[in-house]
């Protein structure tokens, strides 16, 4: 087990003149046991991170250490990092027996007995045993992925790499294995970094999430932080699904301004001091229908979308598309004008031009559950 | 849909018939050569001409064997197709897994370097190389044969084309599990190229197998021939030994033969699949 502190990482691709930047001054320390989520849109360079920190790609500057040892100028195989790869990568040639034990052939002394019953102790704990004399072509993805993980676990790694694991599953799948994936974890208790695009995935797996965009850091925190009280309007853009409602509005004196009739009175106008435009953001599941003459955002139903434990609804508010998430019993027909509200402790604010949090959710969390913990062991 | 299966079913029947076609082209002379291994050489000019095999066979070796020690050749020939065929195919595929995997410098022009040697006829290189075999006084043995022609520049470029199929995934994979960049190419590239290697193998082997010119020019001594040499005595200025041609011919391609029929089974298609998910 180890902790990773990752200093200052820069890694940059191709040639003098036409350069891509893919990971900018990288700086992130994963605690000993952690379960990292690196998320963020596809090029935003999370592999890159990942292949860093695994050893398979040389760092342009900066450094990465394990338990303070800096191991930045080590290959791959000298780092005892495992890593699962998107396409599992399993060796065609090689039993599926063959394949998780290879790691143990290669790397330490243990006789071939000890490594065979290491393997089934391994195939047992995935559910796997069965399969263990089949060619990796023989498998389905859920079983590939399973060999693969097992592969990676079987010689105790100090740090555990995970590159969209899960993305070629189908989606029942992939919510099983991302369970399973979190209790071997646990079990386990290895260091992990686990890269996603999918911020539902990140969201629910991560102990903490790390959001990249264009190579650069934008955010590290626990699910709740990281949508609660995001950094940058990206961050609350990104996290958060359907997104985010973003406008652009006018401050006039305590009243915010914006596109097709747009009007919400501030109780706490110190949020807006000094400023005269902000950008406004709030997320679906804070808005409410509420009656004709009131409300905030007049705005016209264009879609209508059952998902069954609720409706989402699509609108347009001047020329601003928005997103709301209402009950499934409310269904107000497509075309028709309805008006939205929303709490001031449930709205965003960000900067006009830096894009940095003015203002986050503000409401307490954690409220008046404790009548229904019963301590009785 | 009617229309289409018996369009397919014509399709079909018309690719038979020129496939027999050929392959009765093909084998006709084998036949003949049988036949004319096994009677006189007498009968050889007949007309009409011998359809049937006779009983002439062991004559005609003992014949043989007494112009030329065919047997020896054999050896010869063995000892060098085989011994050239195990180096070849471990210089082409380390060539090519390092022309196909890794960078490093000059890599391109290195390879457009290796493949422009193809275009050099081999008459063009025989003197020189008979030279540097004569002064380092290499003449007559087996190394002579084998050596200068083990990096075999076709096999290089198939190695690599094949190569390039690995995905980078699966090395990348086992450099992880801590394989050394020599266990890469042993234990992962190689099990993986098989099919490639297979069918390298039998165009190298056949190369050397009927290799003529260069053989005849550094192996003088008569111990040393190889096939195509010890042939090559059966042929004189008036007279040429049809039936000891023959026999010596039908011996020779046993070992072609066998080494198909042995390596068929790995050009299975498709070993690669299920390494990595599309
Ligand atoms: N081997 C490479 N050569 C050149 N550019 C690369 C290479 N690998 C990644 N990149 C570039 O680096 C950026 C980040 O890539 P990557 O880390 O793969 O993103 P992600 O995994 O977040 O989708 C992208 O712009 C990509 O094009
Ligand atoms: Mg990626």
């Amino acid at each position: 087990m180890a902790t990773i502190d990752i200093t200052k990482l820069r890694k940059e691709f191709g040639d003098e003149g036409e350069q891509i930047v893919a990971v900018e001054d990288l700086d992130l320390t994963i605690e000993d046991g952690e379960f990292m989520v690196f998320v963020g849109p596809s090029g935003c360079g999370k592999t890159t991170t990942l292949r860093c920190v695994a050893g398979l790609e040389d760092v342009s500057s900066g450094s990465i250490e394990f338990d303070g040892v800096d191991v930045t100028d080590q290959r791959a195989r000298e780092r005892n990092v495992a890593m699962v790869f998107q396409n599992y990568a399993l060796y065609p040639h090689m039993t599926v027996r063959k394949n998780i034990g290879f790691p143990l052939r290669l790397s330490t002394k243990q006789s071939s007995d000890e490594i065979d019953e290491r393997v089934e102790e391994i195939a047992t704990l995935l559910g796997i045993e069965s399969l263990l004399d089949d060619k990796p072509k023989e498998l389905s993805g859920g079983q590939q992925q399973r060999v693969a993980l097992g592969r990676a676990i079987i010689r105790d790694p100090e740090v555990f790499l995970m590159d969209e694991p899960l993305s070629n599953l189908d989606a029942k799948l992939r919510s099983v294995m991302r369970t399973e994936l979190q209790e071997l974890q646990q079990e386990l208790d290895v260091t992990t970094a686990y890269v996603t695009h999918d911020q539902v995935e990140a969201m629910a797996m991560g102990d903490r999430i790390a959001i990249l965009n264009e190579g650069r850091l934008q955010q590290v925190g626990d699910a709740n932080e990281v949508y609660r009280s995001p950094t940058n309007e990206f961050v609350a853009g990104f996290i958060g699904s359907p997104s985010i409602n973003l406008v652009t509005a006018e401050v006039d004196g305590d009243t915010l301004v914006g596109p097709g009739n747009f009007e919400y009175v501030l109780d706490d106008v110190s949020w807006v001091d000094g400023r005269s435009r902000v950008r406004v953001g709030v997320r679906p599941e804070d808005m409410h229908l509420v009656e004709d003459g009131a409300g905030s955002m007049p705005s016209e139903v264009t879609v209508v979308e059952h998902m069954g434990n609720e409706n989402f609804l699509y609108a347009r508010m001047g020329e601003v598309d928005l997103t709301a998430r209402v009950p499934s019993k409310m269904r107000p027909p497509e075309g028709s004008r309805v008006r939205f509200d929303f709490d001031e402790e449930d709205l965003y604010l960000f900067d006009v031009d830096t894009q940095e949090s003015v203002k986050t959710k503000t409401g307490e969390t954690d409220v008046g559950y404790e009548q229904y913990v019963h301590n009785s062991v | 849909m009617r229309r289409e299966t018996r369009n397919d079913a014509l399709w079909k029947f018309g690719s038979y018939i020129f496939l027999l076609t050929i392959t009765a082209l093909v084998l006709i002379p084998i036949y003949w050569m049988l036949v004319a291994a096994t009677i006189p050489q007498s009968e050889f000019f007949s007309w009409p001409p011998r359809l049937l095999p006779g009983l002439h066979y062991l004559q005609n070796f003992q014949a043989l064997q007494e112009s030329v020690d065919f047997i020896r050749s054999i050896g010869n020939s063995l000892i060098i197709a085989v011994s050239y065929t195990a180096l070849s195919l471990v210089l082409c595929s380390m060539a090519g897994f390092a022309f196909a995997k890794y960078e490093f410098r000059f890599k391109e022009p290195l390879f457009y370097a290796i493949l422009a040697t193809l275009v050099l006829p081999i008459q063009l290189l025989i003197i020189p190389l008979f030279l540097l075999i004569t002064q380092i006084g290499w003449t007559n043995s087996y190394l002579a044969v084998i050596l200068p022609w083990a990096a075999n520049p076709l096999g290089i470029f198939l190695m690599r084309q094949n190569m390039k199929a690995i995905p980078d995934a699966l090395l990348e994979s086992a450099r992880m599990d801590g394989a050394t960049e020599f266990q890469l190419y042993y234990k992962i590239a190689l099990p993986t190229m098989i099919p490639s290697l297979s069918a390298l193998a039998i165009i190298l082997f056949l190369n050397q197998w009927q290799a003529f010119l260069y053989p005849l020019i550094v192996l003088q001594e008569e111990k040393m021939f190889t096939i195509p040499i010890a042939l090559a005595q059966l042929v004189g200025q008036q007279r040429v030994n049809f039936d000891q041609v023959m026999v010596a011919t039908s011996l020779a391609i046993i070992p072609i033969f066998l080494m198909f029929i042995f390596l068929q089974q790995y050009f299975i298609k498709g070993i690669l699949s299920g390494s990595v998910k599309q």
